[in-house]
C-alpha cells in the first residue's frame, strides 16, 4: 500500500458518496409523507426515520402528473420511430460514399452543426413557424421538431458503428450478385443490429429528457413531464414528495437504457 | 447495364434525401426568418418593422450582455476546467484503487450514472438539496453550521456549476477512463524497472495516451455547457438579479419576457456563429 494507491481510495470513496447522495434523496423524498420531506434533523432511512408512504405517487398517477409522462413516452416514441429509417440511410452513406455528392465530409459537419445547435438560440423562429402554420402546442409540432433534432444526433451515433463494420463484406455480396437492397438487407443489419439498438435507446433518451422545445413548442395542451415537474414549484404549498417521486421515475428508464448498453458507452458519446 | 451505373452513381444521393428534406422543411424556414428578424424590431400594435442593423449595434453596447458575457465565461470556464480535471483525477484513482476488474468496472458504471439524467431532471434533483429548507441547509443545522443560501445571489452561480460537475464529471472520467484502460500494462511494468516515480510515470507513460480523451472532453463540455440554460431556468430563472444570467438565458428573456424578437434574434446568430466555429474546432480535432 503505497501513499497514491491510499490517496486514489480516498478519491474513489469521496466521489462515490458525493455522487450516490443526491440520488438516495431523491428516491427516499418520493416515498415520503409531505410533512416528512423536510426536517432537522433530515430524516434518511425509511422505516427508522420515517413510515414509507406512497402518497407522493399516488399524486403522480391519479391526477393529471401522470398524463404528463404518457405524452412524453408518445412524442419520445413517435419521433424516434420517424427518424430511425431515416438515420439508417443518411449514416450509411456518411459512412460508405465519403466522396459522393451530399456524402462528404462537409455535408456532415453541417449536421453536425445542427447537433450543436443550441435550443434557445433557435426555439423562436420555430416557435413561429409552427404558429404561422396553426400548429403550435400540438403533437405533430413536436414530434416533427423532435424528429429534425435527433437526425443529426442518431447519424452522427450510428456512422461509428457502421464504420467499424468492414466494407469488404458487401463488395463480396455485391460480386455474387447481390443488388443493394439484399445486400443491405441480408448483410449490413444483422452486422449493425446492436449499434442500432443502442443509438435507437440513446434517440428516445434525449428526446425523453428535453425541456426547452417542449416548453415553448408545446407546453399548453400538450404537456410532457420535463415541464409538468418545475411547474409545481408555483403551487402555494410545494409538494416536495411528489418531486422526488417524479424524479424517480424520470430517471429509471435513462439508468435502465445505460446498463444494457454499457458496452458501447465510450461510442454513445464520441462516436467511434 | 447502363441502369446499373446509373443506381452506383445515385444512390448515395437517395440516401441522404429524406434527411435532408425532413431536416429543411424546418430550418429552411428557420434559419433565414431567423436573419429577417435580426433586422427586423417586434412594435407592439404594428407588428415587425425593418430597422437595418440596430439590433447587432445594440448588442455592442448593452451593458447587460458585457455582464452575461463574462458569467457565460465563468459559468462554462470554471465548470469545464474542474470537470475535467476532476474527471481525470477520479479515473486514475479508480484504477489505482481497485485492483480487481469486475468490482472496478462496476464503481465505474456507477460513477457515469449522473451522466444519463437529463439537464432538466438533474436541476429538479439539486432543487430538493439546495432549496433554502432543503437537505443540505438541514444537514448544516444538525452540524451547528449557519446555513448557506444557496439559491442567494452570491451562491447561486456556483451552485449551478456544482450541480453541473456532479452530473458531468462522468463524460471526463468515462472518455479518460477509456483511454487509461487502453495503456498495455507492460508500459508500467517498464516504469517500475526504471524506478520512475508515480508522478514521472504520469507524465511519460499516461500522460501522453490520455491528453487526445482530456482534449476532446474540454471542447465537449465547454461546447455543451452553453448550449444548454436547463439548470439556470429551473435552478434560478436567471436570478436573483443577474446573478445567474448567462447570454443563453438572456436571449431566451429577450425573446418571451420582453417580446424583443429582433433583438434576440440577433443574439442567436451572433451565438450560432460562436458555436459554429466551436463545432468546426471539435470536427477538426475529431477526424
Amino acid at each position: 500500500m503505497n501513499l497514491v494507491r491510499i490517496i486514489s481510495i480516498i478519491i474513489v470513496i469521496i466521489w462515490g458518496i458525493f455522487s450516490i447522495s443526491p440520488l438516495y434523496i431523491v428516491v427516499i423524498s418520493g416515498f415520503k409523507e409531505l410533512n416528512d420531506v423536510f426536517t432537522v434533523p433530515p430524516k434518511l432511512i425509511p422505516f427508522i426515520d420515517f413510515q414509507p408512504s406512497l402518497e407522493a405517487y399516488y399524486k403522480v398517477f391519479y391526477t393529471e402528473i401522470g398524463q404528463t409522462f404518457i405524452t412524453s413516452l408518445v412524442i419520445a416514441i413517435a419521433a424516434t420511430v420517424i427518424t430511425l429509417p431515416v438515420v439508417i440511410f443518411s449514416a450509411y452513406g456518411f459512412s460508405r460514399f465519403p466522396r459522393a455528392a451530399m456524402n462528404d465530409p462537409r455535408s456532415f459537419f453541417i449536421l453536425l452543426t445542427l447537433r450543436m445547435t443550441p435550443p434557445f438560440a433557435v426555439v423562436l423562429p420555430i416557435l413561429l413557424y409552427w404558429s404561422s402554420l396553426g400548429l403550435i402546442d400540438t403533437y405533430p409540432a413536436l414530434i416533427w421538431t423532435y424528429t429534425v433534432f435527433s437526425i443529426p444526433l442518431g447519424v452522427w451515433i450510428l456512422k461509428g458503428f457502421i464504420d467499424s463494420i468492414p466494407g469488404r463484406l458487401e463488395d463480396a455480396a455485391r460480386v455474387d450478385g447481390y443488388n443493394f437492397a439484399s445486400t443491405f438487407i441480408k448483410f449490413v443489419l444483422p452486422l449493425m443490429a446492436s449499434g442500432l439498438a443502442a443509438t435507437i435507446a440513446l434517440v428516445w433518451l434525449f428526446l425523453w429528457n428535453e425541456f426547452l422545445f417542449a416548453l415553448k413548442i408545446a407546453g399548453g395542451n400538450v404537456v410532457t413531464y420535463t415541464v409538468k415537474l418545475p411547474q409545481l414549484r408555483h403551487a402555494e404549498r410545494i409538494m416536495w414528495n411528489v418531486y422526488g417521486a417524479m424524479g424517480t421515475i424520470s430517471i429509471i428508464p435513462p439508468m435502465i437504457i445505460f446498463l444494457a448498453f454499457r458496452r458501447y458507452i465510450t461510442k454513445l458519446y464520441l462516436a467511434r | 447495364m447502363a441502369s446499373e451505373k446509373k443506381t452506383k452513381t445515385s444512390l448515395p444521393i437517395f440516401l441522404q434525401l429524406p434527411a435532408t428534406i425532413i431536416i429543411w422543411s424546418l430550418v429552411g424556414y428557420v434559419l433565414p426568418y431567423l436573419i429577417y428578424l435580426s433586422f427586423n424590431k417586434n412594435i407592439p400594435g404594428k407588428g415587425l418593422v425593418f430597422v437595418g442593423i440596430e439590433n447587432y449595434y445594440k448588442f455592442l453596447i448593452d451593458p447587460r450582455v458585457y455582464g452575461d458575457l463574462f458569467r457565460t465565461i465563468y459559468y462554462s470556464g470554471l465548470g469545464t476546467i474542474i470537470e475535467v480535471i476532476l474527471g481525470m483525477v477520479i479515473a486514475l484513482a479508480i484504477t489505482n484503487a481497485i485492483k480487481n476488474e469486475r468490482i472496478r468496472y462496476m464503481v465505474f458504471l456507477l460513477f457515469l450514472i449522473p451522466m444519463s439524467f437529463s439537464e432538466a431532471i438533474v436541476a429538479n434533483m439539486w432543487l430538493l438539496l439546495v432549496t433554502p429548507v432543503g437537505y443540505i441547509n438541514s444537514f448544516l443545522k444538525v452540524l451547528n453550521l449557519p446555513t448557506i443560501s444557496w439559491l442567494g445571489s452570491d451562491m447561486a452561480l456556483t451552485t449551478i456549476i456544482i450541480s453541473d460537475v456532479w452530473q458531468w464529471t462522468s463524460l471526463p472520467l468515462l472518455l479518460i477512463y477509456a483511454a487509461r484502460s487502453s495503456i498495455s500494462k507492460e508500459f508500467y511494468d517498464m516504469a517500475d524497472l526504471d524506478k520512475l516515480s508515480s508522478w514521472q510515470t504520469f507524465r511519460v507513460v499516461t500522460w501522453p495516451h490520455i491528453k487526445w480523451a482530456v482534449a476532446v472532453s474540454i471542447l465537449l463540455r465547454f461546447i455543451f455547457m452553453n448550449i444548454y440554460i436547463d439548470k439556470i431556468f429551473i435552478l434560478t430563472y436567471g436570478g436573483p438579479g443577474f446573478a445567474t444570467e448567462t447570454l443563453g438565458f438572456y436571449i431566451f428573456l429577450q425573446a418571451f419576457q420582453y417580446g424583443a424578437y429582433g433583438y434576440a434574434a440577433a443574439l442567436s446568430i451572433i451565438t450560432l456563429l460562436i458555436v459554429g466555429i466551436l463545432t468546426y474546432i471539435f470536427w477538426k480535432f475529431m477526424r
